[in-house]
């Protein structure tokens, strides 16, 4: 067993499970409202204390995700010919040959670009989610209303996509987010650029 | 039950508004402060307690120097209701047997998005933010009673029964236009009228919102997005393979 070197800090941790508690319980209570599932309600008590609950998640999934910006966002703007390179080669999870990928940074191409995509989505959520609740025009909550429809759906499609790739698909990838620490092998062959600008060796 | 409705004839109204005292005097509905503005309409707009109102009108015609309008207005109980597509809460809104678009405050969560969402804008809302509009009376007529408003009415401006029946009548009697009829599903709420909707200050071309519309074609989208991308990511699981923990396989490849 390697040594271990630490691979994300507590505030990332801690924010990113506030994220997904906040985006589980939103993602429940949003297909109870668009389905009138009543045995979902019922878990929260009924249609109307889950408004309540669906609000609040909303106030702290937009927190959290800005609060992702400070540990997310500079890597992700960050494109190498590395990053191409790994684009081209499909991250490896187009085909059972594994062949070596090119050194990666804090995160892997296709992390930055999950961030990205999911960053926008999620301000797209609670720019609409924020106008349905505390504005009253109706041109613009109606609109809102068609919008934070149509990106639940793209949620639905982003998260499962995350929850695989960071788990069944990348086996030893969650260990960053439960303790945030990795054994130095793993994170060089993982996130080798990121081991060598850290001068972990 | 066949569809029932209310039909408004303004030509016949007098503008005793026994209508809206009697809706109150029923609903249990408090009364509003307004302040005089200058013309017999009163309260100024519907409000979370006031389901209906007469508006009134002054449109002298060629044949008629002084015509007054009188125009009973409240929610149009829409055949094709946006107002209870949009709403989140199961059992909010409802289509009663008679055909009215009735509501369950206990199961309002106060999200406004009816408000949004009514072609008309006729929706309204109590001190606690839930829906609060005409339901003609929906513990009424289930008991086989009229609306309170119909009961009240002396001069037979409102009338309650079975709406193929008053349709036929109101043209039977010359009333060239039925307002509602064919928008939105028919209405609930059919205004006889001998002049252009216009005339009645009534919207024209009333729409369903394309928004409403468009998603409740479309939400099945997200189970088949959530289902269709579990379904993709086990499949890549077995077909694929994850990334193995050990590095042996890469150095094999070099
Ligand atoms: S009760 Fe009848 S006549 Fe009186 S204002 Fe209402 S609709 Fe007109
Ligand atoms: S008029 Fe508005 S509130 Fe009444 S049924 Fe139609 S959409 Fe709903
Ligand atoms: S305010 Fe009440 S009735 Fe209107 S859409 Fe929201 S839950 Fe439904």
């Amino acid at each position: 067993m390697s040594r271990m070197v630490k691979k994300a800090g507590a505030f990332e941790i801690v924010n990113h499970w506030m994220l997904a508690g906040s985006c589980l319980v939103l993602a429940l209570s949003g297909f109870a409202f668009v389905f009138h599932l009543d045995g979902v309600a019922a878990l929260f008590g009924g249609f109307p204390p889950m408004r309540a609950w669906h609000n609040i998640s909303g106030v702290v999934f937009a927190v959290s995700l800005f609060l992702t910006v400070f540990s997310y966002l500079p890597v992700s703007l960050s494109f190498s010919a590395d990053d191409m390179k790994w684009l081209s080669m499909g991250g490896g999870y187009l085909s059972r040959n594994k062949k070596e990928l090119p050194p990666q940074d804090k995160l892997n191409t296709g992390q930055k670009l999950y961030y990205l995509v999911l960053l926008g989505m999620g301000a797209v959520m609670s720019a609409s989610g924020f106008t349905i609740w505390l504005l009253g025009n109706k041109g613009l909550v109606l609109l809102s209303y068609f919008a934070h429809n149509l990106f639940f759906v793209f949620f639905m499609v982003a998260i499962p996509v995350h929850i695989y790739l960071g788990t069944f698909a990348n086996p030893g990838t969650l260990r960053i987010m439960l303790s945030g620490k990795v054994p130095l092998d793993w994170a060089r062959r993982r996130y080798g650029k990121w081991v060598s600008r850290m001068g972990l060796g | 039950m066949a569809r029932m409705a209310l039909l408004v004839s303004p030509e016949l109204c007098i503008g005793c508004r026994g209508c809206q005292s009697a809706c109150k005097e029923w609903n249990g509905l408090p009364a509003v402060k307004t302040v005089n503005r200058g013309t017999f309409e009163n309260p100024p707009d519907l409000t979370g307690a006031d389901y209906n109102r007469i508006r009134f009108m002054e449109v002298p015609s060629a044949q008629d120097a002084q015509r007054w309008l009188f125009v009973s207005q409240r929610c149009m109980h829409c055949g094709d209701a946006a107002c209870m597509k949009i709403c989140p809460s199961s059992g909010a809104l409802f289509r009663a047997k008679n055909g009215a678009v009735v509501f369950d405050k206990g199961k309002c969560i106060g999200c406004k998005l009816c408000g949004s969402a009514c072609p008309y804008g006729l929706i309204r809302f109590d001190q606690a933010n839930k829906v609060s509009k005409c339901h003609l009376c929906h513990d009424r007529t289930e008991a086989g009673l009229t609306p309170a408003c119909v009961k009240t009415c002396p001069s037979g401006a409102l009338k309650y029964g079975d709406r193929d029946k008053l349709a036929a009548e109101a043209s039977a009697a010359g009333y060239s236009n039925l307002y509602g009829e064919a928008d939105l599903g028919g209405t609930g709420v059919l205004y006889a009228f001998k002049d252009s909707p216009k005339v009645y200050g009534m919207l024209q071309n009333p729409a369903f919102p394309a928004e409403v519309h468009f998603w409740s074609g479309i939400k099945s989208l997200a189970y088949l997005g959530l289902g269709a991308t579990v379904a993709a990511s086990a499949l890549h699981y077995l077909v694929i393979g994850p990334h193995k923990e050990e590095g042996e396989e890469v150095k094999k490849d070099e």
